[in-house]
């Protein structure tokens, strides 16, 4: 139902938009990282680093909104909770944007030559994954999906579990031969990236839960005991 | 429609809670005209209790019912149960003096008797107890102490109550009320007419009483009522649609109607 006050759904309706832009601009800019990590793409990674700053821009205009909004309209219940709900969202978005931009400043470092081309199918299949949650998390919440976004929540333990296996293969290229420890330590960040973007989109599915249903998802998701593989701390 | 009650643990507190006030199957009447349908709920003791909802949803009609105040026009008849602690009020054998030293009420209107401030206090003491001037004086300065009033008053007790301002004859009503000393207070729309300062201390003043008192309140401002109230009932063309903690009423309403309403949805 519109609200009495038309200009009452177009502030919310501007705040939503943002949060959708933002999702859009994390999506293509964690795709576009990957793919220039992957292709030695310099052009495309400086594309990604001036993304950043149109990602942070849209952050503060977000921010200024949401507290307009809450400052004017004092918004309750569904209202109130979509409008904090977007603050916090935006934020996960934008250090998204800030992990992808650290991809994307990596690539000259790791380098044509140096990098072990088996690797890249692991990252790629990783960045994969990353890729459908980023993408996803923002379409289940506009679609106001709150079953698929509980589940998308707990696919983030493939990502982890991902994490683990790249780790340990980069482990043994860099026992393997002494000369890959650059670019495979380079690499080590990058996929410590993907894994901190499926964390932060892990979040927004969490707020973009109690946005919709005014409850939160229980405090831990199922984890997969990985300690037994020598996993990297988190 | 039974009012839905959370299962967490904040409510599952305030259910051990003693109820004050516990309203059972209650209907209203005006002639005709039903204003209050199958209403039930409990006022827990010395805690803040909001009644909102739009013009006409029966809040002020529920509250009036507390203290049978509505009985002083004709036509007009409830049926049902009301307990205070215990004790059905609406019973006909009710001493309706006695209920009303019990159960205090303050209007939307500041309505200051055009006497003193004194006078304004000393004289529904009057009417229930004899006391000695000197316990008359305490009594008038605790009661105005209570209502934050004394220092503002406490050079001037003998000009005429509606001198003051508007919030200070609103806090005057209410160093009256408390005087008599009621168990439970009733506030309707208490700082409507008020500004934003005069409101702020009308407020402060609730979150203070209700330690020692039962306090409801119907007001139209939703923030006012998320502000001072620790439950808060939502009703809906004389029915009573969700009762439940404020901060659940405010932030992840049950029901539907609350939701739009507490938005700005409808009304």
């Amino acid at each position: 139902m519109a609200h009495t006050v038309a200009s009452f759904d177009e502030d919310l309706r501007q705040i939503s938009q943002l949060i959708r832009d933002m999702g859009d601009l994390a999506g293509s800019m964690v795709g576009a990282s990957t793919k220039a990590l992957l292709n030695s793409d310099n052009a495309l990674a400086q594309r990604v680093v001036s993304d950043d700053a149109i990602m942070d821009a849209r952050q503060r205009e977000l921010d200024d909104r949401a507290i307009t909004l809450i400052a004017k309209r004092q918004p309750m219940a569904d209202d109130l909770r979509s409008v904090v709900g977007a603050i916090r969202m935006a934020g996960d978005l934008e250090r998204i944007g800030d992990l992808a931009k650290n991809i994307a400043k990596r690539v000259g470092s790791v380098g044509v030559s140096a990098a072990p081309r088996d690797l890249s199918h692991s990252i790629d299949s990783m960045a994969q994954l990353v890729l459908i949650q980023v993408q996803g998390v923002i379409e289940e919440y506009a679609a106001g999906d709150a079953t698929a976004l509980a589940k998308l929540r707990n696919d983030d333990e493939r990502i982890d579990v991902k994490y683990t296996s790249v780790f340990r293969e980069l482990l043994t290229y860099m026992m393997e031969d002494p000369r890959n420890i650059t670019a495979c330590t380079h690499l080590l960040f990058c996929a410590k990236n993907l894994e901190r973007i499926g964390d932060h989109v892990t979040n927004i599915a969490e707020n973009a839960y109690y946005v919709l249903t005014g409850t939160q998802l229980p405090a831990n998701r199922p984890k997969q005991d990985e300690t037994a593989m020598s996993a990297p701390a988190a | 429609m039974k009012p839905m009650l959370s299962t967490d643990l904040n409510v599952a507190e305030t259910a051990v809670e003693k109820a004050k006030i516990e309203v059972k199957n209650l209907n209203f009447y005006y002639g005709q005209s039903k204003a209050l349908k199958d209403i039930n709920l409990s006022l827990p003791e010395r805690s803040v209790t909001a009644f909102i909802g739009p013009s006409g949803c029966g809040k002020s009609t529920l509250l009036r019912v507390l203290n049978r105040i509505y009985e002083l026009y004709p036509k007009q008849s409830a049926e049902g149960q009301v307990l205070l602690d215990g004790k059905n009020i609406l019973d006909r054998s009710q001493d309706l003096n006695l209920l009303r030293t019990k159960i205090g009420m303050v209007f939307q209107k500041p309505t200051p008797f055009p006497m003193s401030i004194y006078e304004n206090i000393a004289f529904g003491v009057r009417l229930y107890e004899k006391i000695s001037k000197a316990e008359m004086d305490n009594r008038v300065e605790q009661a105005l102490k209570r209502a934050a009033l004394w220092n503002e008053v406490k050079d001037k007790l003998n000009a005429s109550g509606q001198s003051l301002s508007g919030g200070q004859q609103q806090r005057l009503c209410i160093a009256r009320t408390v005087a008599v000393k009621p168990e439970v207070i009733l506030l309707d729309e208490p700082a409507s007419a008020l500004d934003p300062l005069s409101t702020a201390k009308i407020e402060e003043l609730i979150d203070e009483l209700q330690a020692d008192y039962t306090i409801v309140i119907v007001t139209h401002n939703m923030q006012q009522a998320a502000r001072v109230s620790r439950q808060t009932a939502f009703m809906y063309l004389g029915e009573l649609v969700e009762f439940d903690r404020t901060e659940k009423i405010f932030t992840s309403p049950r029901e539907k109607r609350t939701q739009d309403y507490i938005t700005g949805r409808f009304g």
